[in-house]
């Protein structure tokens, strides 16, 4: 006997029930029209936003509700009514639960009773607003009659649209033309054109150059931000995400660079003053000898010894910096003040926006080395051990060595961004290096794409770039993570620019017009079926 | 002698995997070493590798002692293994996994040259040199699981089950392979359960059991010895 198609309704309903309640208590339902609000162009002033936004929010939450119950496996594409069967069953348990906690809170809130004290997201205002401004009885009634009535229209939609053979067929064709337009010929061509690709580079160098002097100081800095997380992705990527082996306190090697490079450049607590450059190598320097002094002991165990180790290690440093005991030594808990800036030819060179222009360079730097180091030897070594050490050693790979390089390498790496910040900010302190740092840093790898480069310029502004932009969801951040990594798990497993393999090795000109599908980009992974070959 | 072995001991932990092995290989030798699952077969594979350290005994290739050198340099030596279970890197090209082979050579024409002579032997992975190397079939993998050994110019090419899990008709092909190699001078020891196909191509052969050798001999007179047959063969 198969479930009805009601049950299954049912069961989605809960789940969408259950996850819009919670939304209501942490307060996210607030968030999630101002958002909309946001989106839609209307920021809110007055700190609630537009009912309407509301409305669209639990709409929407209505729609996916709907949309889930209708995609269930079961029903064949034919089974419409099923389908939309569920979907209405869907809809109306999930607006049950929202009405249910709408009466209440309504009704507690009519009897002017401050349920913050319990649950601190959970205002006056956004009840009201959960309640359509309207009694609670009324209220509870509009949310189940939203709910019900947009997941089964939802529904609806949805079994139309996978049914429609016509639907179906478009989609198929626009999807088809657009992976087209991607891999086609002229687009490599002009990739391959070494005048349009200089000319490219220029545009971009251009922009570069100008962009800083526009953005102002807010927006510089900003990106500058974003700037310092691309170089710490890329450095982890390198130890992570190539060698493979998980580093969770990568933080620990930013502090090092940022207080190597403070200390021998701040007033207080050592007076050296140095130069900004040597400073900045120094931090390099002493980085990336930790990272080499950490992994020595490790890097030769298999399993994630590493990640413990770090994640101690992190953790050690970030204590010690906040203690009493080394005041003198590092500024102790309320850090180091007026770190020096860069300088050029004797002058300083401190604005926004040149500090703007040496973060560019530092990530081209970077990025340069990385795509240098990808395509190499040890490049290759890395993605070896990562894909199977003992292999990897079996073709004469020096594992021990290979890891070892890679962590002193990415190490070095979150030093410079390390002493790029505190010279920014012009000052660091033990706060700035806690373990939230690191966990950005992979997750802005994992979101991006592990193990490919352009991935994590899109990692970094989406999860350093886009919290700017949308302030209000700051104190939601872990919340957004989570949901980000979750959503990512489930669409896109590799990331949103996942990185390609194999990499394709150049074709002659008669190579390419072959018929071996092998041969084409488009069909990397079909298997050829024997003897159809060349 | 090119490869000699003495009094080999090897534990993993309390375990005492392999409890004192002698067995030796001789210039372009084919030698078989046969055994059950578990007998320790991949484990004295691994050891002439250096990936595991025997805690006593001698290993001597071409009159040197190799027991304590590091994988790398025994590679460098022209030991080189093909380990058991088709381990290919599967997320790479079929033509990178023949690149991490040459890992070695740094001399990028010259690993140019020695792919294309391997396309040569193996016509099936030119075809797919483009290919993720995890989509290949089994007898694929296996083939350029040897081809990538292949690579590296063994003087000792070590293969470990070649024809795990292939067909009967694959398992001839390997095979002639595995004697083709042979022919133009490379020296191999084999590992292998499949004895009736090993002790067929091999020189000589020793039958592993439970960490010790408990029999030798030339691979036809093996093939004749009742209790081999009994054992390995499926004794009629
Ligand atoms: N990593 C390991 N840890 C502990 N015991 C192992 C390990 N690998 C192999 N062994 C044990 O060593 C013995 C020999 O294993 P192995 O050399 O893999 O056998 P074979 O290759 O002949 O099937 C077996 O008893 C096996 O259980
Ligand atoms: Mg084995």
């Amino acid at each position: 006997m198969r479930t009805s198609p009601v049950r299954n309704g049912i069961q989605t309903g809960t789940i969408f029930g259950i996850i819009m309640v919670m939304m209501f208590l942490i307060g996210f339902t607030v968030i999630g029209a101002e958002l909309i609000g946001k989106i839609l162009g209307n920021p809110s002033i007055s700190g609630m936003p537009d009912l309407i936004y509301f409305v669209i929010f639990m709409i929407l939450v209505g729609v996916w509700c709907g949309v889930s119950a209708a995609k269930r496996p079961l029903y064949g594409p034919d089974s419409v009514k099923d389908a939309v069967l569920a979907g209405l069953s869907a809809g109306a348990i999930c607006g049950l639960c929202a009405a249910v906690t709408g009466f209440i809170f309504g009704s507690v809130a009519a009897n002017h009773i401050d349920v913050r004290a319990y649950l601190v997201s959970v205002s006056p205002e956004s009840i009201s607003m959960f309640t359509f401004n309207q009694n609670p009885t009324l209220g509870a009634l509009a949310l189940f009659g939203v709910m019900t009535l947009s997941s089964f229209l939802s529904a609806l939609v949805a079994v139309e649209v996978r049914t429609s053979q016509k639907i179906r067929t478009m989609i198929e064709n626009t999807s088809g033309s657009i992976s087209e337009t991607v891999h086609s010929q002229r687009i490599s061509d002009l990739l391959n054109n070494k005048y349009a690709r200089y000319g490219f580079y220029l545009i971009v160098a251009i922009a570069l150059i100008i962009l800083p002097r526009t953005w102002g100081g807010y927006w510089n800095y900003v990106f500058g931000t974003v700037g310092i997380y691309i170089i710490l992705g890329l450095g982890l990527n390198i130890i992570t995400g190539w060698a493979g082996q998980l580093v969770i306190g990568y933080v620990a090697f930013f502090a090092i660079g940022a207080y190597t490079f403070a200390l021998l450049t701040a007033p207080v607590p050592h007076n050296l003053l140095w130069n900004f450059w040597i400073a900045l190598a120094l931090g390099i320097v002493v980085a990336g000898i930790s990272g080499l002094l950490i992994g020595l002991p490790i890097l030769n165990l298999r399993g994630d010894y590493l990640a413990i180790v770090t994640l101690g290690f992190s953790e050690i440093i970030r204590i010690l910096l906040k203690s009493d005991l080394l005041t003198t030594f590092t500024g102790g808990p309320r850090g180091v003040h007026d770190v020096g800036g860069p300088t050029l030819f004797g002058s300083s060179f401190n604005t926004d926006v040149d500090f703007m222009y040496i973060i560019i360079i530092a990530v081209l730097v970077v990025s340069f080395l990385a795509y240098r180091l990808q395509n190499s030897h040890t490049g290759k070594a890395w993605v070896a051990i990562n894909l199977d050490e003992t292999v990897a050693r079996a073709t004469g790979i020096n594992a021990f060595v290979s890891k070892l390089l890679a962590l002193a390498l990415s190490a070095a790496i979150a030093g410079l961004a390390g002493a790029l910040f505190a010279s920014r900010n012009q000052f660091t302190g033990p706060d700035d290096h806690q373990l939230m740092v690191a966990i950005n840093v992979i997750c802005l790898v994992i979101v991006g794409g592990i193990g490919n480069i352009p991935g994590i310029f899109l990692g970094a502004f989406a999860l350093k770039g886009l919290p700017e932009i949308l302030r209000e969801i700051e104190n939601y951040r872990m919340l957004v993570f989570g949901i980000l990594l979750i959503v990512m798990m489930r669409l896109r497993p590799e990331g949103f620019l996942p990185a390609k393999r194999p990499v394709l090795e150049k074709f002659t000109a008669d190579q390419r017009s072959s018929t071996d599908p092998a041969s084409h980009p488009g069909n990397l992974e079909t298997n050829t079926p024997p003897g159809k070959g060349k | 002698m090119l490869l000699s072995i003495e009094n080999l001991q090897v534990y993993y932990g309390a375990i005492h995997a392999l409890q004192g092995i002698h067995f030796s290989v001789e210039k372009g030798e084919i030698v078989a070493l046969i055994g059950a699952n578990g007998a320790g077969k991949s484990t004295t594979l691994n050891t002439i590798s250096g990936i595991l350290r025997p805690r006593e005994g001698k290993i001597s290739f071409d009159g040197q002692e190799i027991q304590q050198t590091p994988p790398q340099d025994i590679v460098r030596k022209g030991i080189i293994q093909v380990p058991e279970g088709r381990k290919i890197f599967g997320r790479m090209a079929v033509w990178e996994n023949l690149e991490m082979g040459a890992y070695t050579q740094k001399d990028r024409a010259v690993i140019k040259r020695d792919v294309e002579s391997v396309f040569d032997r193996f016509p099936r992975l030119r075809e797919r040199r483009n290919q993720l190397s995890g989509t290949l079939s089994g007898g694929e993998q296996q083939m350029l699981a040897i081809a990538r050994g292949l690579m590296a110019h063994p003087t000792l090419l070590l293969l470990d089950e070649p024809s795990m899990g292939l067909s009967p008709l694959l398992v001839e092909q390997i095979f002639d392979i595995i004697q083709d190699i042979n022919e133009q001078g490379t020296s191999i020891l084999l590992v292998e359960q499949n004895a009736q196909m090993a002790l067929a191509i091999a020189d000589r052969a020793y039958v592993l059991e439970t960490g010790k050798i408990v029999m030798q001999g030339t691979g036809d007179d093996l093939l004749e010895d009742k209790s081999v047959i009994e054992a390995y063969l499926g004794g009629h």
